[in-house]
């Protein structure tokens, strides 16, 4: 079990500190990324409202957060900096759930089955992902 | 000078979840990220009503801040999956599987949901 689950004042500016400038990171490198695909909107054609760029965003992020947490962030101390650092922040403002629920909406709107497709095939890209994060550690 | 909007907006996002994280666990100390479950489902939420509310009314600057900027930082994907993939290991493989389904389904509904609300 973690040690220390409550942290002291210095020690908690510290953690959202981690967080703050790992999340502000993340995000900026998903948002310079997603500029790669143009999604139109009111398109009817489903296929240019499939997010590839944010599926390879979320898949890359799922294997290095796997891998991480399998080798150099092994110790589970959830207020570990490092782990909030990359984990909670560079990893997490990196990957977004949201903007894949969004696309998932709009396929939705063409196609309630390529939708459900297109959502059950995003879960096993993560699944996946996790799984040879897992296997892929010295 | 969106691109820097953007960026600390997805770090209050990212900070949001770790303080939502830090007080369950705080609180009931367990490793099941149901804290991060619950960001991600807000995160839809809002992300719902952005889209089919906000829409109207903003431009595409707001719209990527709140969007890609806020909702991005306070959800996560590979959290979603990298913890249970942790906690299977540790042969908790009703809590992982419950976290990878829950999470997509009560992302969807609160979307769903925040698609409705009208704010005046």
């Amino acid at each position: 079990m973690p040690a220390n689950l409550t942290l002291p004042p210095k020690r908690f500016a510290l953690a959202l500190g981690a967080v703050l400038a790992g999340g502000g990171v993340g995000t900026v490198i998903r948002d310079l990324a997603l500029k790669l695909q143009h999604v139109p909107t009111g398109s009817t054609d489903w296929t240019t409202q499939v997010p590839w760029v944010l599926l390879v965003i979320n898949v890359l992020g799922v294997y290095v957060a796997t891998w991480l947490l399998r080798t150099a962030l092994r110790a589970h101390d959830p207020n570990d900096p490092w782990r909030l650092l990359l984990i909670t922040g560079l990893l997490g403002g990196f990957t977004s759930y949201s903007s894949l629920v969004v696309a998932w909406a709009a396929i939705w709107h063409l196609s309630v089955p390529i939708a459900l497709g297109v959502a059950v095939g995003s879960l096993a890209s993560g699944v996946l992902a996790a799984w040879l994060g897992l296997r892929h550690h010295p | 000078m969106t691109l820097v909007l953007v960026t600390v907006a997805g770090a209050l996002g990212a900070a949001l979840r770790f303080v939502m994280e830090y007080l369950v666990r705080r609180h009931h100390p367990t490793r099941r990220p149901w804290a991060t479950v619950a960001a991600n489902v807000l995160g839809a939420l809002i992300a719902g009503w952005i889209v089919y509310r906000l829409s109207a009314s903003s431009d595409a600057h707001i719209h990527a801040i709140l969007l890609t900027g806020f909702c991005g930082g306070l959800t996560t994907f590979s959290s979603a999956f990298a913890v249970p993939a942790l906690l299977q290991r540790e042969h908790h493989w009703g809590y992982a599987a419950a976290i990878v389904v829950a999470t997509p389904v009560l992302s969807g509904l609160a979307f769903a949901l925040g698609m409705s609300i009208t704010l005046h």
